[in-house]
């Protein structure tokens, strides 16, 4: 069966994407010279380069991605619909949100926590509320029809802030937060979101097995010996901390945990449980991948990730919208 | 002993009675058919017996423990549960779904023990799903996909099982089908409760029929004793003639 070198494969191609986004840039960097920096070789420039460029910058593509995928995989078990995913579901946006609240008005010179922890208190507060909707409504479009909501009053939200926050950034500031950009991030930055992905992470597989259940539906899950509150729960908190955690460190990326499911899913047998360790390595792998065509494409201002993910996953939510059979909703 | 027992239990819905004061006994050995027509109360009466629908009066307990206060895999391991609706999510293999009746062992598709091994193939043996254990649920009639959850309860080796019309939608040959597989259950030293809407089908199996009317029971006893023209004309508005357990339904009022 394909699906037993399905996580090696990943890993493997994971660690080749990470390598290679160390090699390219605006000057090209022989394996070699590349190698010996990673070893506290090579001269000083070298090392800086990639310990402080684009080592870390390539890190923060692959965990964002990885955060995403993973939340994207649980909550479409949760949900029981492939469409479900953090960006879709307003999630994202929410963060991006309380981001940028945190980013106008100084919170943030208070404390580097403080932008992880609004963007997960943003990110906990829309799943959140999807997970209330869901319980009321058997019906996914009605919750992303709440996740269209969610965006656009983030969207308005933030530009409010433009004009009402005290110490208003730039507009380029702004467009970094709803496009998503892994650009100029240091190790520091993934330090404050890491441990939010990590605990996000690892409560999502901890509960892995009652997405499991959920395939019969919540009554039949129930019956099988599901605690369908618990499982609400915990899914909910781990989807929020780690898609807060990768708001936190990339701004708002979206359809990256729609696309990563959806392609590892056939290679699980289906099964939502299975799908979440490499729905996280291939939406990792998909992100550095993008960021390295960001870098690497001939623009005269750098695109944002966000702008090259929705490229590919948006089409692709649209065609898995489309072939779907209206089987529940 | 393995034991479903409802004492004067009352389900409300708002200002609304779904269930009015049931008094239901299930015990090893039995295959009790659960008749009434729609809207008498028959989910409501299951789901509050297993505890997981809010009471409003009465009490419900398996094996002697409050049924509402169970822990979900202790419930799974005492009664196995068959809802009415049986929506599968996500094309899964049969084996698959079969599987997630191991659960509350602690089972998970693709990481079986032994024993959950052994179940899940014992049940696919026993609902003659050995052919299509690979098969996705996405391509199977709906015939078959009824053997699969049937498998997937029968795979919990639980004592009891409390099924929500598992033959509805199915044509006669798959409700025989069914009902075998559940007598061949019950005759194994387990109990079952059925919901039914087929009398014929509740009379020919049915150890004893549990009759419902306007949320109350209004009758429970063997199909001979508790089968006659005028009960059907009560519960269903149904013209009908009855000899020993064979029923037919000439027409309504």
């Amino acid at each position: 069966m394909t699906g037993r070198l399905l996580i090696p494969g990943l890993i493997a191609a994971s660690a080749c994407a990470i390598f290679t986004a160390c090699l390219l840039g605006s000057t090209l960097m022989p394996a070699d010279r590349v190698l010996s920096a990673f070893f506290g070789g090579a001269d000083a420039g070298d090392r800086l380069v990639i310990w402080q460029i684009r080592l870390p910058r390539a890190l923060a593509a692959y965990l964002t991605g990885a955060a995403l995928g993973i939340s994207g995989a649980a909550l479409q078990g949760l949900l029981r619909n492939p469409l479900a995913e953090p960006g879709v579901l307003g999630v994202s946006a929410s963060a991006s949100l309380f981001a940028t609240f945190s980013l106008y008005y100084g919170l943030t010179a208070l404390s580097p926590w403080a932008l992880p922890v609004s963007a997960i208190l943003g990110a906990l507060a829309a799943t959140a509320l999807i997970a209330l909707a869901a319980i009321r409504t058997r019906s996914v479009v009605t919750l992303i029809l709440i996740g269209v909501g969610l965006s656009s009053f983030a969207g308005a939200a933030m530009s409010l802030l433009m004009n009402l926050a005290p110490n208003p950034f730039s507009l380029s500031d702004m467009i970094n937060w709803m496009l998503g950009s892994v650009a100029n991030r240091s190790f520091e930055d993934l330090a404050f979101a890491f441990p939010f992905l990590l605990a996000g992470g690892g409560i999502l597989l901890a509960s892995r097995r009652g997405l499991s259940a959920l395939t019969l539906g919540e009554e039949a899950a129930s019956g099988i010996g599901l605690n369908l509150r618990n499982q609400r729960i915990l899914t909910v908190l781990g989807a929020g901390l780690a898609t807060g955690g990768s708001v936190a460190l990339a701004g708002a990326i979206g359809f990256v945990g729609i696309v990563a499911p959806h392609v590892i899913r056939p290679f699980v047998k289906h099964d939502p449980a299975r799908s979440l360790v490499p729905s996280a390595l291939l939406a990792g792998l998909f992100l550095v991948v993008a960021d390295i065509g960001v870098r690497i494409l001939p623009t005269p201002f750098e695109l944002k990730l966000g702008v090259v993910a929705a490229l590919f996953g948006a089409p692709a939510f649209v065609w898995i919208a489309m072939r779907r059979r209206a089987l529940n909703g | 002993m393995a034991e479903l027992l409802t004492k004067d239990l009352s389900v409300k819905a708002g200002a609304t009675t779904l269930v009015n004061g049931a008094n239901l006994r299930l015990v090893p050995g039995e295959l009790v058919a659960l008749l009434g027509p729609n809207g008498a109360g028959k989910t409501s009466l299951l789901k509050a017996a297993l505890g997981l629908e809010k009471r409003s009066a009465g009490f419900a307990r398996l094996d002697g423990s409050d049924s509402a206060k169970l822990s979900p895999i202790e419930r799974a391991r005492r009664v196995a549960y068959l809802p009415q609706q049986r929506p599968l999510a996500w094309p899964n293999t049969v084996r698959d779904v079969v599987a997630l009746g191991r659960y509350a062992y602690g089972a998970a598709p693709g990481h079986l023990s032994p024993e959950d091994a052994a179940a899940v193939d014992q049940a696919i043996k026993r609902c003659d799903l050995t052919e299509l254990t690979d098969r996705q649920t996405d391509t199977l009639s709906g015939g078959e996909l009824a053997r699969v959850h049937c498998a997937r309860a029968f795979a919990a080796d639980a004592p009891l099982l409390v099924a929500d019309e598992p033959v509805a939608a199915l044509d006669p040959r798959h409700q025989f089908r069914i009902m075998d597989i559940v007598r061949e259950y019950v005759d194994g030293g387990c109990g079952a409760l059925v919901v039914l809407h087929d009398i014929s089908l509740a009379a020919r199996y049915a150890t004893r029929i549990v009759w419902m009317k306007d949320s109350r029971i209004v009758a429970d006893g063997a199909p001979e004793d508790t089968l006659t023209p005028e009960r059907l004309a009560d519960i269903y508005g149904v013209r009908a003639t009855v000899s020993g357990r064979a029923v037919e339904i000439r027409g309504t009022f």
